[in-house]
């Protein structure tokens, strides 16, 4: 019997640190780009399409002779979606393959705990998708960037656009660890400030990667709420959606699904999403409607045959924030090229974006609507779209200073 | 935390049970594949959660031949379960049965390796994206209870759980199969002994333990998403529930399901935060006190 109970809880142990094995990457000289991301599970939709989004403008780059006459070269690693993993693999770029700079990171988790790493030996990490304002707030530091929006920025932008609907009762939902329930907080605390009489009925957080949503919704339905704001994403959003609409859910609640217009989760819900869901979204192929992204569009379903999710986006920005910043300050030294990108505008999918000096946070903002049914597409688009920009909503440098000042 | 009153509303309540009892019935279909193969062959088939995934995507493609069609989730449900019953077979005559003599710990990394190879070919062969598959059209529905929406779809599963245990437990207890396989538990040399075909008897109680995970898989997979990863949780959860009941015993399986599925359904109301620390203490409590699970035997082995 020991032995069986030794053996439950080696099973249980493994459970909960199983992941998929490292992706190994060939590795020579160049400009060298260490990439990392969670390539398996539930990360796989966003971080697939970012490593060919990184590939991408990589060899756009190269094909046009490269950075300072060297070509860019990418070494990709598998964290796992675990801080532990993602230190290890960040120390192995750094000191084993001697790459010139870090990015990628889709973890909350991973990018707090690469960035000290980061900072350790003084290499310059660029966080391509993960959102957790600290990294760029009360964590930030001097090597420190990331060329996506924030769950600050996007839960403000959501709390305004919000507080603009006739909405008392508000829900909050979220995936039960560090981007949840910060993007809830977020949100939360800028709802209040733009509308003193909105108030919080009921929370929900299941655990990420739940099977069974429908504990969660009944009780989120009881409180009768009526808006539910929710950070629930990909694949445990597309389980939520499913089992909720036959409760009913969407026509007794309005629904805010947090990241959920990105076609990572609109194409396998096909026409079962909810008409009129609302979403906001971290890259759209319809929206803008500029050369940049229409270019972006058709070099993707030329190299894949699909339509670009938001992964590819947030892997292609960040790339070009890297490529500029280095022709800008002619070198590859770290220093020289942190000063560079401070401050440095690219034009980009989404239009033009700044990555702002003092705390390395780039003003890229957030696609908000509510989803339609449309001809042309199997799956339902963002109608009544708009763009709210991250210089809208970004902290104040005071409030980021005051914020770092009381560490 | 929720305002308690909400406790008194008996519409409320019978949901929220009804809720507990589907997750009870979609744990109980894939642990009880996962108890009745240790209770047999005494092997801790860590690699469960990777057939209920099979189960998943195999319905998932067979469903997307049949596109359109009425009876495309029954076909995909049927041929995707056997599918995976198929595998199992594989898997048992090719890898755990030159380990049954081993020590545990073997056994427990032959099926490891298991997950991880599963889970590469389903990446390599489905690749990363999330996929979902409908609900039958006859089932897509709900009905009223108390005045509120149940889907239909629940309660075909609902009723399941209890025809599958009935199923296991008539094959167990009144055929000669079952005689053989409930032998085989608990002395498989005798079983050869007296003439039986051992090593065919332990494959056909896999077979039977993959089927099951695959259907619990295929059923699954029009309520949920379908993606590389989905059967990480569902080996926890399962371990969980087949702790409790009693390693190895199909009504402890099921005792532990309708536990789990209700702590977890009321447990949010109380803690929304913290509604997965019941089980756990639930987990904790019964591995101090009786830690054979509540309808398992003290010494097995």
């Amino acid at each position: 019997m020991k032995r069986l109970m030794v053996l439950v809880g080696f099973v249980l142990m493994v459970a909960t640190v199983l992941g998929s094995a490292p992706a190994p990457a060939a590795a020579q000289e160049p400009i060298k780009i260490g990439v990392i991301y969670g390539l398996g599970g539930s990360a796989a939709p966003y971080t697939k399409p970012a490593v060919t989004g990184h590939e991408m403008a990589v060899e756009e780059i190269n094909g046009k002779g490269g950075v300072l006459g060297r070509k860019l070269q990418l070494v990709v690693r598998d964290d796992q979606s675990k801080p532990d993993v993602g230190v290890r693999e960040a120390r192995d770029l750094i000191l084993k393959e001697k790459v010139n700079f870090l990015t990628g990171i889709i973890h909350s988790g991973v990018a707090l705990a690469v960035s000290e790493v980061a900072k350790e030996y003084k290499t310059m990490l660029l966080v391509s998708i993960a959102k957790t304002a600290a990294l760029t707030e009360d964590k930030g530091h001097r090597y420190a960037f990331r060329s996506a929006s924030n769950t600050l920025i996007e839960g403000r932008a959501a709390a305004i656009l919000m507080a603009q609907q006739p909405f008392k009762r508000f829900a909050v939902a979220g995936p039960d660890y560090e981007y949840g329930h910060r993007m809830g907080e977020d949100f939360v605390a800028h709802l209040k400030k733009l509308r003193p009489d909105a108030q919080v009925v009921v929370e929900a957080w299941p655990k990420f990667g739940e099977r069974d949503f429908a504990p969660h919704f009944n009780a989120l339905l009881q409180a009768k709420p009526d808006m539910v704001f929710s950070s629930i994403w990909g694949g445990d959003h597309i389980a939520f959606v499913k089992q909720a609409k036959p409760y009913g859910f969407f026509g007794k609640t309005q629904y805010l699904a947090i990241g959920q217009g990105d076609l990572d989760v609109a194409v396998p819900l096909g026409a079962e999403a909810p008409e009129g869901m609302w979403v906001s979204s971290n890259y759209t192929f319809y929206h803008p409607d500029s050369p940049a992204n229409r270019d972006f569009v058709a070099k993707y379903k030329a190299r894949t045959g699909d339509l670009p999710p938001s992964g590819a986006a947030f892997g292609y920005t960040a790339t070009y924030f890297l490529a500029e910043a280095i022709r800008k300050a002619k070198t590859t030294d770290t220093e020289k090229v942190v000063d560079a990108l401070e401050g440095l505008t690219v034009e980009t999918v989404h239009g033009p974006l700044t990555m702002r000096a003092y705390d390395h946070q780039s003003n890229k903002g957030q696609y908000f609507g509510r989803l339609k049914k449309v001809p042309e597409h199997p799956f339902l688009i963002i109608g009544d779209l708009q763009y709210i920009g991250g210089e809208k909503t970004m902290r104040t440098l005071d409030e980021v200073k005051a914020l770092r000042g009381q560490k | 935390m929720l305002d308690l009153g909400i406790l008194g509303d008996p519409a409320f309540v019978a949901v929220q049970c009804l809720n507990g009892l589907t997750q009870a019935m979609f744990l109980f279909l894939i642990a009880s594949g996962l108890t009745l193969i240790f209770g047999v062959l005494g092997v801790l088939n860590f690699a469960h959660g990777s057939l209920y995934m099979l189960g998943a995507y195999l319905s998932y493609t067979i469903a997307s031949l049949f596109v359109g069609r009425p009876s495309a989730f029954w076909v995909a449900l049927v041929l995707g379960s056997l599918g995976v019953a198929l595998v199992g077979g594989l898997i048992e005559a090719v890898f755990l049965r030159p380990v049954y003599r081993r020590a545990e710990l073997d056994q427990l990394l032959v099926t490891y390796a298991l997950v991880l190879i599963i889970g590469d070919v389903v990446k390599f062969a489905w690749g990363p994206d999330n996929r979902s598959i409908s609900r039958p059209a006859i089932l897509a529905g709900s009905v009223l209870i108390g005045g509120r929406d149940f889907p239909t779809y629940n309660l075909v599963v609902i009723a399941l759980g209890p025809l599958v245990a009935a199923a296991l437990w008539l094959l167990l207890a009144r055929t000669q199969f079952g005689r053989l396989i409930r032998a085989a538990a608990s002395d498989r040399e005798m079983v050869g002994v007296v003439g039986a075909d051992v090593s065919r008897l332990f494959t056909g109680v896999f077979v039977l333990g993959a089927w099951l995970g695959g259907l619990g898989g295929g059923l699954a997979a029009p309520v949920g998403a379908i993606y590389p990863g989905m059967d990480v949780e569902v080996i926890a959860e399962s371990f969980i529930v087949v702790v409790v009941g009693g390693m190895g015993s199909l009504t402890g399986t099921l005792l532990g399901s309708l536990i789990i599925g209700q702590l977890n359904a009321f447990g949010i109301l109380f803690f929304p935060r913290f509604a997965l620390l019941f089980v756990y203490v639930l987990m904790v409590v019964v591995l101090v006190v009786r830690p054979w699970g509540l309808l398992g035997k003290p010494h097995t082995r």
